[in-house]
């Protein structure tokens, strides 16, 4: 119980953390802001866009932009060959802003990694296999729905709907998943006195390795899985992680690439509805393979955005990991509380989707 | 455990910013360019609102994706008429983006009718009209035409956007349009987010119409 004494002092410091962290996304905002209003980007614009202020507002106002420029780029290509490269470039830049609004994965993703002691280098790749995925599911929906069996949108929709609902339902199911796991180390980090917390720790680490010897095999699945899909290679080093000790940084979190998989499986099977409706529109110009390579141009920008903000988490992360370092118990206690939080919020968000508590982009049903 | 639960209070209030944050930056994916006519009994009371919205060509097509028709490219009324019915259905979950008050109170509008779709210039139009629930006679009507989430983005026409059909000659309308920089968004700022107060978003939107009748 001598703990006590030392953990507000971490505490205060994780406070503090978060203080600096909360303060510099104001001033960065506000700075954009004053930006914004001395120099409008792109030079004065017509009174069209509703006018909102900051980060928010730009954001709004390009993702519109761009959106909007689609189908004509889309009717343009029609005649002229090379406005398809425009309609890439479009499509890559909407991706980069689009996927900074809601839907995409992003906060579940990030939430996830937190939660599961990933690395920056697995984030990227799961934002990028999921923002893959989202585009793959588009496409999929198009074909058969709309090219193969002429569907009328309202059944597309409904499809979209129910695929919409599966997908928060296991996101819902993965972070409960995550909550039980993470719950159990939070608990440990809390009842145990200061001398025997270390050793949860260490014990929470070596339970893992352990709890998952079987899992082994399937680690070594995936690795060809892996192998098969180029973006695994990279990381294939990095899960030897496993063999250099229990240091949190190298533990590739439990459940490893398998849990991984089914993170992006949740996320990435729900698609973009304004994916859906950019390939309906160029199959009904005859130009379907221009709105396929649109749609992977678009989750290539996406999976940027999230990729960013994946990273900028687990830096976080990192970062209040290595600034409770110095009091032992109290630091084990913050970060096992951090995972247990993040596993928590990963959960609300998939029953806050599921539950219509929360608004992911809707679904265009009209 | 004091620590412990100062701890979750922190995670929450990170969970609910990150939850504001993402709610804030919807953005519409259908553009709906409007007109809208405020009907209005002989005895002086108003009605219902008529509108006409077309749709922009993206969605239009997708709209139309899989509906058969006799020539191709040509949708006649009839044809369309399944369509419709669909859209005024699904419209009625969102209220049809119509929000209407009467001296201060809420009122409600009964299911639409005269509903029909037309096609032309590539893009699709529903025409609808929206019964008030009781006729009424108010000093100030207010009219709200916008979508709460910013899924669908309204803009009413440059021409004749708001119509008085058959009001007393006292009748005072005013139009204002989300851009105006007079309507809400210069009260709603970036604050709004941060506060959570989501279910405001789309005012900022909203396209305001109100009649004062001395």
């Amino acid at each position: 119980m001598s703990v006590r004494p030392k953990s507000p002092s971490s505490f205060a410091r994780g406070l503090a953390i978060c203080a600096t962290a909360a303060g510099a996304i104001l001033i960065f905002d506000g700075a954009v802001h004053v930006l914004m209003a001395q120099t409008p980007f792109g030079g004065p614009r017509p009174s069209a866009e509703p006018q909102v202020g900051g980060i928010v507002g730009w954001l709004l106002a390009r993702q519109s932009e761009f959106y909007r420029e689609m189908s004509a780029t889309i009717r343009a290509a029609k005649s002229d060959g090379s406005a398809v490269w425009t309609l890439l470039a479009i499509s890559f830049a909407y991706g980069i802003f689009h996927a900074a609004g809601p839907g995409h994965g992003k906060a579940v993703i990030s939430s996830y990694l937190v939660a599961n002691q990933e690395t920056a280098r697995r984030g990227i790749v799961l934002s990028f296999a999921s923002a893959l995925m989202q585009s793959l599911v588009a496409v999929v929906i198009v074909a058969v729905c709309a090219w193969l069996l002429n569907a009328t949108a309202k059944t597309m929709c409904g499809a979209e709907k129910a695929i919409e609902i599966v997908s928060y339902a296991m996101i819902a199911a993965f972070g409960a998943r995550l909550v039980w796991t993470k719950g159990g180390g939070f608990i440990r980090a809390l009842q145990a006195p200061r001398p025997a917390l270390a050793m949860a720790s260490a014990g929470h680490g070596h339970g893992h390795d352990h709890h998952h010897h079987h899992h082994d095999h399937d680690h070594h699945h995936d690795h060809h899985h892996d192998h098969d899909h180029g973006p695994g290679q990279h990381v294939h080093d990095e899960h030897g992680g496993h063999s250099h000790g229990p240091e949190p940084s190298e533990l590739a979190g439990p459940g490893g690439w398998r849990r991984g998989f089914g993170a992006i499986f949740a996320v990435g099977m729900r698609p973009c509805s304004g994916a859906i409706l950019v390939l309906v529109f160029a199959l009904a110009q005859g130009l379907f393979w221009a709105g396929i390579a649109a749609t992977f141009v678009m989750g290539l920008g996406t999976a940027i955005t999230v990729a960013t903000i994946a990273v900028i988490a687990v830096s976080a992360k990192d970062l209040a990991r290595r600034l409770s370092a110095g009091t032992e118990g109290g630091g084990t206690l913050v970060m096992r509380g951090v995972e247990f939080g993040a596993a928590g919020l990963v959960l609300l968000f998939g029953v806050g989707l599921l539950f219509g508590y929360l608004a992911a982009e809707r679904v265009t049903c009209l | 455990v004091n620590v412990a639960r100062r701890l979750l209070d922190l995670l929450w209030l990170a969970g609910a910013l990150v939850l504001a944050a993402g709610t804030a930056q919807a953005h519409p994916h259908v553009w709906i360019t409007a007109t809208s006519e405020l009907i209005y009994a002989p005895d002086g009371a108003i009605t219902g609102v008529r509108h006409a919205w077309t749709f922009d060509d993206m969605f239009s097509t997708y709209a139309l994706q899989g509906i058969e028709t006799k020539t191709k490219g040509v949708y006649s009324r009839e044809e369309l008429a399944p369509l419709a019915q669909t859209n005024v259905e699904s419209l009625k979950e969102f209220k049809f983006f119509t929000f209407a008050k009467a001296d201060g109170k809420k009122e409600k509008f009964e299911e639409p009718v005269d509903y029909f779709l037309e096609y032309k210039d590539a893009a699709l139009t529903l025409h609808f009209t929206l019964p008030l629930k009781t006729p009424l006679k108010s000093k100030e009507l207010a009219l709200e035409v916008f979508d709460p989430e910013f899924f669908i983005d309204f803009k009413f026409a440059d021409k004749d956007p708001v119509k008085l059909v058959g009001a007393p000659a006292a009748c005072q309308m005013k139009f204002q349009r989300p851009n105006d920089g007079s309507a809400n968004a210069q009260k709603l700022g970036e604050q709004t987010f941060l506060s959570g107060q989501n279910s405001n978003f789309g005012m900022m939107f909203a396209n305001k119409i109100t009649v004062e009748c001395p």
